[in-house]
């Protein structure tokens, strides 16, 4: 299958479930439990990929550079929890790990 | 109030998510074009499947030629919470034929979902005996439509900016530039972390993935993922 069909379908799926609600769920509510199961869900899976991705090269674990991301990625979250700005977070980690990657 | 003053009112609602927007589909078009996508692809998951999360989670796993079944797996658990946000807000479209609600539910998404369903309630709530008017279904869709087609647009532009903006960088950036969707995407989840439950899930999911990962390349980190999601959510259902 190529990308273009993956993308394809993964949009038709997401209208799908757009949609849905519109059409069926008219005046009705979402449990409340299972609200929050998606929502943990939808955590759980965001952390899972940032880890992959920082950490992971296919099925290879990045042990050299390594130390390097989880030091950013922890001043990230620091910095984005102190500031309240995901956008600080994301450019006080990229800049310390320009410096890192260039000072090693 | 007439159509377009309506839409206006939806427009000017919106403009903190063109803000948040223009950071995360930049570091979107930035990361997927060091992926190896094409801008073709960028702009095509931007704008069909629009949707932050879910274009992260396939991202990796879509520029690796993983098996197609994984990618749409990804997508599909990301694309769940629209179901209890769009079934939040219909019932504020009421009256409103099938083929314009057809039509908009392409735009929902976590940010066109908050403002409007807010300032629905707000308006219902300011009413006497806080009934929705039945003529007011097409007028709220028309207020949904002013925040999202007009937040839809930035986030396809921006993404297509971050294609352009990551083309014009040396390849000695290219660790940082991996680092910003990942790093944009913690930082996001840290500024909502509310409760101890959100907390445990964060960090289960992200320890449990590389053993995950490390066990099953294709499918270990998402097993972990949900299995860490469905342990936490059930410890909180037992109390």
């Amino acid at each position: 299958m190529t990308r273009f069909s993956i993308i394809f379908l993964m949009g038709l799926m997401a209208f799908a479930l757009r949609a849905l609600p519109q059409l069926c769920f008219a005046g009705r509510r979402f449990p409340e439990a299972w609200d929050r199961w998606l929502r943990y869900v939808s955590y759980s899976v965001i952390c899972s990929i940032i880890a992959v991705t920082l950490f992971m090269s296919g099925a290879r674990f990045e042990s050299a550079a390594a130390p390097r991301r989880a030091l950013a990625l922890a001043v990230a979250v620091a910095v984005a929890r102190r500031s309240q700005s995901a956008v600080s977070g994301m450019i006080a980690g990229a800049l310390l790990l320009s410096a890192l990657t260039w000072i090693f | 109030m007439s159509f377009f003053a309506r839409f206006r009112q939806g427009m000017r609602a919106a403009i903190p998510i063109w803000i948040a927007f223009v950071p995360s589909s930049i570091a979107w078009g930035i990361a997927a074009q060091r992926r190896g996508l094409s801008l073709d692809e960028i702009l095509l998951l931007s704008a069909w499947v629009y949707s932050g999360p879910a274009q992260f989670a396939v991202l990796g796993p879509l520029a690796e030629n993983k098996p197609a079944v994984q990618v749409l797996i990804a997508g599909f658990l990301m694309n769940l919470r629209f179901l209890p946000m769009s079934t939040a807000l219909a019932p504020f479209f009421r009256g409103v034929k099938r083929l314009p609600l057809l039509a908009s539910a392409h735009v929902v998404s976590a940010s066109s979902f908050i403002v409007p369903y807010v300032q629905f309630q707000k308006e219902r709530d300011g009413r006497p005996g806080n009934i929705a008017a039945p003529h007011d279904g097409y007028g709220n869709l028309v207020f949904f439509l002013g925040v999202g087609v007009t937040s839809f647009i930035v986030w396809v532009a921006g993404s297509g900016a971050g294609f352009g903006l990551a083309l014009g960088f040396p390849a000695a950036f290219d660790e940082a530039l991996k680092f910003i969707l990942p790093g944009y995407f913690a930082g996001l989840l840290v500024v909502e972390m509310k409760s101890r439950g959100m907390a445990l899930v964060c960090l289960g999911g992200l320890l449990t993935a590389l053993p995950g990962a490390l066990a099953n390349p294709d499918w270990g980190w998402l097993i972990a993922a949900l299995a860490v999601a469905t342990l936490v959510w059930g410890m909180e259902q037992r109390g």
